[in-house]
């Protein structure tokens, strides 16, 4: 396999010279030239970008119904929309978020790109199965967001029955279809970094020497494979209800309403370990680069990863305290939710550790980690409000809820996303951004962050439910403060649009190794060449074998 | 390394060489083989979990409400799931037979084996058909709206045959891909050299091939004997 096309890459080689050849020869993005050779790749990397372009695209659609849903909650009487209109936004918002954006946010991007690389395989197990998932989660992605822009659907991205089977009056059934296939896409992505991790992992990168990262992606893609399908059969259920009458949950038809609550947050609860637990490999990466220090506890971060995809699958009740479940269930969910918080909290102990009396260097992706983890620490300690039973009474389907849920989705996801985003920007595109850049919009976003969304915790507590948009007159002050928030916010998010598309043509030249970091990702040339590596690399002993200073370099971190 | 690398060729009379074809992102034979066969484990891994939450829920509804469950268990064509439960372990053996003659190089003994495993399938889905024919002459099927379900006032057993068909007709759906699958496989197996080169495959899809026969193991159970 050492043909013509990579004998220029050089792969192993002194990480600190940079590589004066970047750019003419043939690393992945230039490689080849023609649009047939982006759109059937099997490349893993060029594979990442195209799920990075769509998920992009599908995030500024997420985030544009965002911004009209705050618009209508500025004023209390509900004037700027219809009631209609306004269901359909928020179910837009978030059935775009979930499905589209946060689920395949960093496994498809950074997991593709980062996986063979960080074990030192040339590609994933099956290239051409991987290719075919973004094919599937396009087709799914489209059709569904088709649907819910040509005829809207007001069910909210829950799809609640008896709303969703038998009351609502909009196309459901297309868009269902829609996120029915792109589970699909989920299924095989975890498959492939299943069979990947196991297999194709270089002599001498035993378990215990992979990458955190790695080990979340491994967690993740269990749950992938054990929780889709378990969605894809509520789904298909609530499909064939609607359109063939086969009742399974309208009790017109014999059925059962609570039943889809089941099945949906049996999937959906583990759901949002697939949205933290990359981000938690991204900021487990991120960390100990600019802390310079190894990852404090390493093997007890491995474990949690793999406690919280376990513990994860036992908590669904959590969503049901209000509906009629028995009050032993209760008591049982209860409990077990609050097991989640240990392993969360361990990984949360685990990188102040790893920064304490670490020689830190506040970059831009190390400024997304720290405020990821004030986020992360604040939707993780509201979640045991919401796990009290008696306090669920109270805040249940309040904004308390929504802003829970914000902290730990955006906080957790789209922070460590921008951070990984920033921290591999350079091996991805052979490019550095502009620090300063990087860090106004590392500021920009905490701060819009939080103005947005404490506010919503006020008024949920103080009584305002979600999904309306009529409301007291005394609430309106909260509400504008929120709305003012999220435009700062979408400042932040335009940001980083703007410079790292801006890098890619004029940004300086990037090393193999920007930061002092470890890991093979790092020894190979950015942007790496198309088959990864020319000879075969060999694992340290210890994974993270940071110094507190990098020594090759005399870099000092102060 | 060359392409076209196999491994443990055989040559002998009558027979194939049998081996698989290195991908080049695979350092080995063995590797690329291990990655296919643990693949194929986690699909149906995952697949076992789209059938265990309908089954699941027919448990549990049995437990909930014996009564109507079994008025309408009763109604299911039991002779018919038994013969078809026959029928798919018969098509477990004869692909086992393919797999086995793949394995020593007799490619034309292992194609018929193919064939019949197939027609097994085909006969299974013959006769699910007409059980389903014989269901609607009974007005066992609740979401036809012009021939009223004989049980129709008792929910639990409406809820019963509706995730009795589901389950039946998902199960039905895996089973024509496989048939589909197993015949373009038959047809590229058919032509000479494809032992030599894609051995595996055979291996993988029948593990895929046994995995339908044992959902239907679970389903028979499930939905048509428990205490019945
Ligand atoms: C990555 C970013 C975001 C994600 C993943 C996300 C996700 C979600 C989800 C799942 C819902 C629930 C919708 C429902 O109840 O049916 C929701 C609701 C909401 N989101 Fe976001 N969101 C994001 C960003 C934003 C931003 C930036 C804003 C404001 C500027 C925002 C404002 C809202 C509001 C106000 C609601 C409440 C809708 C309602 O229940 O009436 N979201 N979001
Ligand atoms: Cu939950």
């Amino acid at each position: 396999m050492t043909s013509g096309t990579i004998t220029d890459g050089p792969a192993l080689r002194d990480p600190h010279t940079p590589d004066s050849r970047i750019g003419h020869g043939a690393d992945y993005l230039h490689a080849e030239h023609t649009l047939r050779s982006w759109f059937f790749t099997t490349d893993h990397k060029r594979i990442a970008l195209l799920y990075l372009a769509s998920i992009t695209a599908f995030f500024v659609i997420g985030a544009v119904t965002a911004g009209l849903v705050r618009l209508a909650l500025v004023v209390p009487d509900g004037q700027v929309f219809t009631n209609d209109t306004y269901n359909k936004l928020f179910t837009i918002h978030g059935v775009v978020m979930v499905w589209f954006f946060l689920i395949p946010s960093i496994p498809a991007t950074f997991g593709n790109f980062l996986i063979p690389l960080m074990i030192g395989a040339r590609d994933l197990a099956f290239p051409k199965l991987n290719l075919a998932s973004w094919y599937v989660f396009m087709t799914g992605a489209l059709f569904t967001l088709a649907s819910v822009v040509l005829g809207g659907v007001d069910t909210g991205w829950t799809f609640y029955t008896p709303l969703s089977t038998a009351f609502s009056n909009t196309w459901v059934v297309p868009a269902l279809i829609g996120v029915t296939i792109v589970g699909f896409s989920s299924i095989l992505t975890g498959l492939n970094f299943v069979v990947t991790i196991h297999t194709m992992r270089a002599p001498g990168m035993t378990w215990f020497r992979l990458p955190i990262f790695v080990w979340t992606h491994y967690a993740t893609s269990l749950i992938f494979l054990l929780a889709t399908p378990v969605i894809t059969v509520a789904l298909v259920l609530l499909i064939a209800e609607r359109a063939f009458h086969i009742g399974v949950f309208d009790p017109a038809y014999g059925g059962d309403p609570v039943l889809f609550q089941h099945l949906f947050w049996f999937y959906s609860h583990p759901a949002v370990y697939i949205m933290v637990l990359p981000g938690m490999g991204v900021i487990s990466e991120i960390v100990p680069a600019f802390a310079q220090k190894k990852l404090f506890g390493y093997k007890f971060v491995a474990y949690a990863a793999i406690g919280l995809a376990s513990v994860t699958f036992f908590v669904w009740g959590h969503h049901m305290f209000v509906n009629g479940q028995s009050d032993f269930a209760s008591v049982a969910f209860s409990v077990l939710s609050f097991a989640v918080a240990v392993p969360s909290a361990v990984k949360v102990y685990n990188w102040t550790a790893t920064i304490h009396k670490g020689s830190l260097k506040l970059d831009t992706p190390m400024l997304y980690a720290m405020g990821y983890i004030g986020l992360f620490v604040l939707g993780g300690l509201t979640g045991l409000y919401l796990a009290t039973l008696a306090i669920n009474q109270h805040v249940h389907a309040t904004y308390f809820v929504v802003a829970h849920f914000h902290y730990i989705m955006v906080g957790g996801t789209v922070l460590a996303f921008l951070g990984g985003l920033h921290f591999w920007w350079p091996k991805i595109t052979g490019r550095m951004y502009i620090e300063a850049w990087g860090r106004i919009s590392a500021f920009l976003i905490f701060i819009g962050f939080n103005v947005t969304f404490f506010p919503q915790f006020i008024l949920g507590y103080l009584g305002m439910p979600r999904r309306y948009h009529v409301y007291p007159p005394e609430f309106q002050f909260l509400n504008i403060l929120s709305s003012a928030g999220s435009t700062i916010l979408a400042v932040g998010y335009i940001f980083p649009m703007v410079y790292l598309v801006y890098s890619i043509w004029f940004g300086k030249r990037a090393p193999a190794n920007p930061w002092d970091a470890r890991g093979f990702e790092w020894t190979v040339a950015s942007p790496p060449p198309a088959h990864n590596f020319v000879t075969e690399p060999v694992a340290p002993k210890v994974p993270y074998d940071y110094p507190i200073q990098a020594k090759e370099t005399g870099r000092q971190h102060s | 390394m060359s392409a076209g690398a196999t491994d443990a060729a055989v040559a002998g009379e009558g027979r194939d060489a049998v081996g698989v074809k290195l991908v080049s992102h695979f350092a080995t034979v063995e590797q690329q083989k291990h990655a296919a066969v643990l693949g194929m484990w986690a699909w149906l891994l995952t697949e076992l979990l789209l059938f265990a939450g309908l089954f699941l829920t027919a448990l549990v509804l049995r437990i909930i409400h014996p009564e109507a469950v079994q008025a309408a268990a009763r109604h299911l064509k039991f002779w018919i799931g038994a013969t078809n439960t026959v029928v798919l372990i018969g098509s477990s053996l004869t692909m086992s037979g393919a797999i086995q003659l793949s394995r020593l190089g007799w490619p034309r003994g292992m194609v018929r084996f193919m064939l019949a495993t197939a027609a097994l399938g085909t006969l299974f889905l013959l006769l699910k058909g007409y059980e389903y024919y014989a269901d609607y002459q009974e007005h066992m099927m609740p979401f036809l709206s012009d021939r009223p379900y004989e049980l129709k006032d008792s929910p639990p057993s409406r809820l019963f045959v509706n995730l009795y068909y589901v389950a039946t007709s998902l199960h039905g759906l895996h089973l024509m891909t496989g048939i589909t699958i197993l015949l373009v496989m038959t047809w590229q197996a058919s032509r000479p050299g494809f032992l030599s080169l894609h051995q595996n495959r055979i291996e993988i899809f029948g593990l895929y091939w046994h995995f339908i026969d044992l959902i239907w193991i679970l389903a028979f159970p499930t939905l048509y004997v428990l205490n019945r």
